[in-house]
C-alpha cells in the first residue's frame, strides 16, 4: 500500500505549493533541509583568521559582509571535508605563514591589525599568487587564490549573499532575455530577511 | 493476494515505460509497471526549492562520499549535490569496459526513471534520418519513414508540451508548439548576423523543449527557477511521473510496482510466446513471476539489452529473440562537445530576467544538401548566451569593497554553442553478459564495448570550426574554438542495442517494435533505433512506444497475441 501513496501525492502537490507565496516556499524548502554544521578541521584562532581575511575580500558595505554571511564556518567545512590533504596542508600552512608574518611585521596577529594593515598584508599575498601564476600556470593554487576563491563562493552562495547582496529571486515567475535593469523588480521581501 | 496475471507488463517507468502505461491502460489493458528503483514523492524528494547555503558544500558535492558511491555517476552534470539521490549507486550496480574503451553508463532507477533529470530538448525527426542507412550503407534501413511516425509526434506533443519555435526546415520538421521561450539580447544580435552571413542554412532557433510556457492539461507553466534537474513541484517540465503515469493511474487499469529488478523474460517454448518476466523484489530479494499476454521492455537501450540477453532457455542460448545475433550490438551514443565560445560587445545596458531552463539550437546543416567532405551525416547546436556572475571573479584582480561592486552587477556577455553529432551503428560496438561480475541482486553485469569512429571524430573538430564561424558571422570577439575528448555513454544518449529493421535476418524488431522471433515482446525505448540521427531522441522514443502500443491493442484485441 505504501508503496502507491506517491501517486496520491502527484495531484496533490501542484494545488497545495500553489497556494504559497514564494516566501513562504523558501520557508518550506529551508524547513526540509536542515543545515549541516561545521567539520571542526580549524581551531577558534585560525577561524578568526579566516573570518578576518574574508571580511577584507567581501567587506561589509550598504550589505552585510562575509563574516556575517558565515564564511568562516563554509571554509573549515571545505578545508577539513572537500579538500584533498595536498590542497588542505597548503592552505593550513598559508594560514600559519599569515598569522607569524603579522606577529613579526605588526607585532599581533591578522585578526588584530587594523584594516588598514591587513589590506597591505593581503595586497602582499595577492601579488605572490599573481607571480606564482605567471611563473607557472599549473601550480597549486596559492593560499591567497584559495581562500578568495572559498570567500567569493562561501559569500555568494550564503543566504545573505543571494537574497541581500545579489537580490536573488527564487520563483521568478516569468522570463525577460532583455530587459533593462531598472524594470527588475525587487525580489519578495525587498532582498532582505 | 497480490494480482499475478496482466494483460500487458511494462518494464520500467522511465520516459518510454510511462507512454506504454498510458497508452495500453487507456486502450484497455490491465497493466503491470515494473520499476527497479523506489518511490518517489515530489514533495518529499523534489529539492526544486533547496538553496545552496542549505547544503552542507554549497553545491560542490560531497566529494568523498561520491568517489566511493557514484565514480561514474558523478560524471553528468546532473548528478549534484541537490540530484545525486536520483541517480543509481555505482557499488550496487556494477558494469565493466573493455580495456582502452571508456563508456560512462548514466542511470537512474526510481518510480519516474531518468524522466526526473533528463535534459528535456525535444526535437523530431526528418527522412533525412530515417532514410540515413539506406543511403549510405551503414546500418540497415529503417523498417519506417516520418509518415509513419509524424501522427504519433503530433500525439505525444500535444500531451506532454513542447515549447518552442515553427521554422519551417525540412530537416527538423515544426511540431505542434507551445509558446516558444524568449532569445537572450546577445542571441538575438548572433541569431542576426548568422542570418546574414548563412540564409537559411544555419538557423539559430530557441530550443523546443518539454518545458510548459503556458498552463497545459492542469500542470502550471514555468516559473523560471532554472533548476529542472532537481525535480519540478509545480510538474511544469514533462515526467513520466508528473503526466503519463497518473494518465494511467487515472484508468484504474495500472498496477505500479516499485523495487522490481527485472530478471529476465520467461519464454514459452510450447507457444513460442513469452509468457511474463521474473523479477527479484529489491527489498526482500525474493524471485517472483508476473504472466502477461504482452510485455513491453522500456528499461533503457542498455538494460533492455541485458534483460534479453540474461533470458537465455533452450530454445534462446544467446539471448532472448537473437537468432539474428544482433542482440546487443550497434550500441549508439551522440558524439558532444565540438564548439566554440565568443564575447558578445556591448549591450552592457540590458539584462536578463528569470533562468530560462532551455537554450538556443541550431539545426543540422551538414549533408542536408551539399555533401561535406570529411564524414556522413551531420551534427546540430546547442547553445546560448548570458552575461558573466560573481564566479568571475575568482579571476579578476583585487578584492575588497570595489570588487563586491563590480560583482553585484553582471559582467560581459558572452555565447556558446556546443555541437552534437550523430554517431554511426557498428556492429562492433556491443554489449554482453559479463561472464563474472553480477549486480546487488545476483544478475549478470553488463560488459560494454564501445569506441568512436573516424566519423564522429571529423565531426567533432568541424563542430568547433563552424562553431567558429557562426560567432564570428554573429560579431563575437574573444573567439575560442574548443573539442572536447568525451567518452561515449556522457551524452546520453545511449541506443540501438535491439534494433528495428525490416529483415528478420538483420534486426532483432519489426516496424512495429515487436520482436521478430516472440512477437508478444516488444522494445520501445533506446535500444529499437537503427541509427542515431543528432537529435535528442527522447520524443522519438515516446513516439514509438505510443505507436507501438497502439498496434499491440490492435492484435491482441484480433486474437493474434
Amino acid at each position: 500500500m505504501e508503496r502507491r501513496d506517491w501517486l496520491r501525492t502527484v495531484g496533490a502537490a501542484v494545488p497545495a505549493l500553489a497556494a504559497l507565496s514564494p516566501d513562504d516556499l523558501l520557508a518550506v524548502g529551508r524547513a526540509a533541509h536542515a543545515r549541516a554544521g561545521g567539520s571542526g578541521a580549524l581551531t577558534a584562532q585560525q577561524q578568526a583568521t579566516v573570518a578576518a581575511i574574508a571580511e577584507r575580500i567581501i567587506p561589509a558595505t550598504d550589505t552585510p559582509g562575509a563574516r556575517e554571511a558565515g564564511v568562516a564556518e563554509f571554509v573549515d567545512v571545505i578545508v577539513g571535508q572537500w579538500y584533498a590533504a595536498g590542497d588542505r596542508e597548503r592552505f593550513q600552512r598559508g594560514l600559519a605563514e599569515l598569522d607569524d608574518h603579522c606577529r613579526a611585521f605588526l607585532g599581533k596577529t591578522f585578526g588584530d591589525a587594523a584594516p588598514g594593515e591587513q589590506d597591505a598584508v593581503l595586497t602582499g599575498l595577492e601579488a605572490e599568487a599573481r607571480a606564482l601564476r605567471a611563473a607557472n600556470p599549473s601550480a597549486p593554487r596559492h593560499f591567497f587564490d584559495q581562500i578568495k576563491g572559498l570567500t567569493l563562493h562561501g559569500y555568494y552562495t550564503s543566504e545573505i549573499g543571494m537574497r541581500q547582496e545579489l537580490r536573488f529571486h527564487v520563483i521568478p515567475g516569468r522570463y525577460d532575455g532583455c530587459i533593462d535593469p531598472a524594470a527588475i523588480p525587487a525580489p519578495p521581501g525587498g532582498g532582505g530577511l | 493476494m497480490q494480482r499475478r496475471d496482466f494483460d500487458a507488463i511494462v518494464v520500467g517507468s522511465g520516459i518510454s515505460g510511462g507512454w506504454a502505461a498510458k497508452e495500453l491502460a487507456e486502450r484497455g489493458l490491465r497493466t503491470l509497471v515494473l520499476e527497479a528503483g523506489g518511490p518517489i514523492d515530489p514533495v518529499r524528494d523534489y529539492v526544486m526549492l533547496t538553496q545552496p547555503w542549505e547544503l552542507q558544500f554549497r553545491g560542490w558535492r560531497d566529494r568523498a562520499r561520491q568517489e566511493r558511491e557514484r565514480p561514474v555517476q558523478r560524471r553528468c552534470y546532473a548528478c549534484d549535490e541537490w540530484s545525486e539521490k536520483f541517480f543509481v549507486r555505482d557499488d550496487q550496480n556494477p558494469y565493466t569496459t573493455a580495456e582502452g574503451k571508456p563508456f560512462l553508463w548514466i542511470r537512474s532507477r526510481q518510480v519516474g526513471g531518468r524522466s526526473i533529470v533528463w535534459g528535456r530538448q525535444v526535437y523530431r525527426w526528418s527522412d533525412l534520418d530515417f532514410e540515413a542507412n539506406a543511403r549510405d550503407g551503414f546500418g540497415t534501413d529503417w523498417p519506417i519513414r516520418y509518415a509513419d511516425i509524424a501522427p504519433w509526434y503530433d500525439h505525444v506533443e500535444r500531451f506532454i508540451g513542447v515549447s518552442g519555435q515553427e521554422e519551417n526546415l525540412p530537416q527538423l520538421p515544426d511540431g505542434r508548439f507551445l509558446p516558444p521561450m524568449a532569445l537572450t539580447c546577445a542571441e538575438q544580435f548572433v541569431k542576426d548576423g548568422m542570418a546574414r552571413r548563412f540564409g537559411r542554412e544555419r538557423v539559430l532557433t530557441i530550443g523546443r523543449c518539454a518545458i510548459l510556457t503556458t498552463e497545459h492539461r492542469g500542470r502550471a507553466a514555468c516559473h523560471y527557477c532554472g533548476t529542472c534537474e532537481r525535480g519540478c513541484t509545480t510538474h511544469s517540465y514533462f515526467s513520466s511521473l508528473a503526466a503519463t503515469l497518473p494518465a494511467a493511474q487515472a484508468t484504474g487499469r495500472l498496477t505500479l510496482r516499485p523495487w522490481s529488478v527485472v530478471h529476465s523474460v520467461v519464454y514459452d517454448p510450447r507457444r513460442g510466446r513469452a509468457s511474463g518476466v521474473r523479477v527479484i523484489d529489491a527489498e526482500t530479494r525474493e524471485t517472483v513471476e508476473f504472466r502477461g499476454r504482452i510485455v513491453f521492455l522500456c528499461a533503457s537501450a542498455l538494460e533492455t539489452a541485458r534483460i534479453l540477453l540474461n533470458s537465455r532457455s533452450e530454445r534462446w542460448p544467446h539471448g532472448l529473440a537473437n537468432s539474428s545475433g544482433e542482440l546487443g550490438r550497434n550500441l549508439m551514443d551522440h558524439t558532444m562537445g565540438g564548439g566554440a565560445s565568443g564575447t558578445i560587445p556591448g549591450f552592457e545596458d540590458r539584462d536578463v530576467f528569470g533562468r530560462r531552463p532551455n537554450g538556443v539550437y541550431v539545426p543540422r546543416f551538414r549533408n542536408v544538401t551539399a555533401s561535406h567532405p570529411d564524414f556522413v551525416r551531420g551534427y546540430a547546436y546547442q547553445g546560448g548566451a548570458g552575461r558573466a556572475g560573481w564566479g568571475r571573479g575568482s579571476s579578476m584582480a583585487g578584492f575588497g569593497a570595489e570588487l563586491k561592486q563590480v560583482l553585484r552587477t553582471p559582467g560581459p556577455w558572452s555565447m556558446n554553442f556546443y555541437g552534437f553529432g550523430e554517431c554511426l551503428p557498428r556492429r562492433e560496438n556491443f554489449v554482453e553478459l559479463d561472464p563474472e561480475r553480477v549486480d546487488a541482486w545476483g544478475i549478470p553485469a553488463l560488459r560494454v564495448h564501445c569506441g568512436w569512429s573516424d566519423n564522429e571524430r571529423a565531426m567533432l573538430r568541424d563542430m568547433s570550426v563552424a562553431a567558429a564561424e557562426m560567432l564570428e558571422a554573429g560579431g563575437a570577439r574573444d573567439i575560442a574554438p574548443y573539442v572536447q575528448d568525451n567518452p561515449p555513454g556522457l551524452t546520453i544518449h545511449e541506443m540501438g542495442t535491439a534494433r528495428m529493421g525490416r529483415d528478420p535476418r538483420t534486426s532483432v524488431l519489426n516496424a512495429w517494435n515487436q520482436c521478430w522471433d516472440v512477437p508478444n515482446v516488444f522494445v520501445t525505448d533506446g535500444a529499437c533505433m537503427a541509427s542515431s540521427a543528432n537529435q535528442n531522441p527522447s520524443i522519438t522514443y515516446m513516439a514509438l512506444t505510443a505507436r507501438a502500443a497502439a498496434h499491440a491493442v490492435e492484435s491482441v484485441r484480433r486474437r493474434e497475441l
